[in-house]
């Protein structure tokens, strides 16, 4: 009985992440998601890429349907400032709420040709998919909302409707983890928590460094217990990557997920020069904000 | 006359379990026969990991509240993202992607890597990251010197951007080197930098 109740315990409350969320908590991450799209591409120089050679660029995504001809039209300085401030502005216009549905879905478009293009010069890197996901999470679910009430849905009143691309987003974000640990576990086998595997791969994205080069993790084979911590922490993270979904239904486990992956992707910043940023701002939707403060409660809600 | 109910068959938790456990091995081998092992796996993983929320009331009555639209934009955005998985193809169908991170084993030693070390007017030696240079690329893929026409395109154009914002110290001259760390070097080895290699060198001075 005490064995059962100290395990009941343990576990904690089972209840879905975002239930009770309200309109301000929509609000506020439609506001996180757009303004940090936005300051991502106002640091970036995207028109320095009009000098780079055409033979590097290998069209990703939906831009491999565009001819040739169209990149020599397309890539110049003038044509790629353009893109990168009309992409700005609609981004803006998306804090205003203004046609929302609408908007977001050019936002989202433009988002698209934007992630495209910069990986079309290198691998389709994962780091700010689930930041453009959560886009379409948005624009998608506006549209949904105008459908329901257009067509008067009859089972649940608007109000109780915010919860919904709140928990697509989550569920996208550990739908991201849960694939990324299967992947590893089932293609990749066993040899890769076995051996030499995690040194080589920090030693060579080390090496090479990209945007943040730390030059740090070339020097592990001189630290044993980096190298003992590294091939201890692979199975650990690859475990809590397969169970990121119950984040979903979890306060309990969302508390031991969050500093395990947040540890995680720093030492990866450190170790590695990669760095997840994006993925480390959505941990902010992991939080149950709704539960904590009624003013972020549904307004059926707010009073229980 | 009364129907007779059948009486529910009853297993023991720990036969049971062995039972499914069994039963989906075999499922997922037949299925390696058609598609390859690791996607087969994958695709049941996955399949008995939404299951289980399929099955968890909470999540049921969420999306039962959910209207027709909501629906569809929910299972559409869920299943692009499990279907872009399984194709295991990382830019055709982008954002809907196979998410492969460290996903095979990697044993070589020593580790090596391509790198572009510039030497300045002044003699100072930079190196010279894509990345840097052109921050909206998040990776380049790894330089290749089996494609010359490409390398030397690629290093003029990163001089060319360099020396734009060092027009006081331009760069002259850009080494392709390959650098190397030993994943188990000997106790007496030096390790204060990678040994490196030239491998190439490209003349900028020409003012291309």
């Amino acid at each position: 009985m005490r064995t059962s109740q100290t395990f009941r315990y343990l576990i904690g409350p089972l209840e879905l992440l975002h239930e009770q969320a309200g309109p301000r908590l929509l609000r506020l991450t439609r506001l996180g998601v757009f303004l940090l799209w936005i300051t991502k591409l106002a640091l970036d120089p995207l028109w320095r890429l009009a000098e780079l050679p055409r033979d590097l660029l290998t069209p990703t995504g939906f831009l491999s349907f565009f001819p040739p001809s169209f990149y020599d039209y397309f890539l110049t300085t003038t044509n790629l400032t353009t893109f990168l401030f009309l992409t700005m502005a609609v981004l803006m216009l998306c804090l205003t709420d203004r046609a929302f549905p609408l908007v977001s879905t050019i936002a989202a478009v433009l988002l698209t040709a934007y992630s495209c293009l910069i990986r079309s010069f290198g691998p389709a890197v994962h780091t700010d998919i689930v930041l453009l996901l959560a886009v379409y999470v948005l624009a998608g679910f506006a549209w949904a909302d105008f459908f329901a009430i257009k067509f008067g849905h009859k089972k649940s009143s608007p109000g109780s409707w915010n919860s919904f691309p709140l928990v697509t987003i989550v569920a996208l974000l550990c739908l991201s983890y849960m694939l990324v640990g299967f992947n590893r576990a089932i293609a990749g086998g066993p040899r890769v928590f076995t051996g030499d595997t995690m040194e080589t791969w920090t030693i060579d994205a080390s090496l090479r460094g990209y945007y943040f080069n730390t030059n740090v993790g070339w020097h592990i084979p001189e630290w044993p217990t980096v190298v003992l911590m590294l091939r201890l922490g692979l199975p650990i993270i690859t475990l809590f990557e397969i169970s990121a979904p119950l984040c979903l239904v979890s306060s309990h486990y969302r508390w031991i997920f969050i500093p395990t992956m947040l540890s995680f992707h720093l030492l990866s910043l450190v170790l590695m020069n990669i760095f997840f940023f994006d993925d480390m701002l959505l941990y902010l939707l992991l939080i149950d904000w709704s539960r904590r403060y009624p003013s972020l409660r549904a307004p059926q809600l707010s009073t229980i | 006359m009364s129907k007779l109910a059948r009486a529910p068959l009853k297993l023991h938790p720990g036969i049971a379990i062995p039972v499914i456990a069994v039963c989906i091995a075999l499922i997922v081998w037949l299925v390696s026969f058609v598609v390859p092992f690791a996607l087969a796996a994958q695709a049941y993983a996955i399949l008995l990991a939404l299951l289980s929320f399929r099955y968890w009331p909470p999540m049921t009555q969420w999306v039962q509240r959910m209207p027709l639209p909501h629906r569809l934009i929910f299972g559409v955005l869920i299943g692009s993202m499990i279907l872009g998985h399984l194709t295991i193809r990382s830019a055709a169908y982008f954002p809907f992607i196979g998410w492969e991170i460290f996903p095979f084993a990697r044993e070589e030693d020593p580790v090596t890597c391509r790198e572009l070390i510039a030497t300045t007017a002044s003699g100072q030696k930079v190196r010279l990251l894509v990345e840097q240079l052109y921050p909206s690329i998040v990776q380049i893929s790894p330089l290749n010197e089996n494609r010359p026409d490409l390398m030397e395109h690629l290093v003029k154009a990163m001089a060319r951007t360099y020396n734009e914002h060092h027009a006081l110290d331009p760069v002259r001259h850009v080494d392709l080197m390959v650098m190397a760390v030993k994943l188990h070097p000997p106790a007496n080895e030096s390790r204060a930098q990678p040994s490196c290699e030239l491998l190439k060198r490209f003349d900028i001075s020409s003012g291309h």
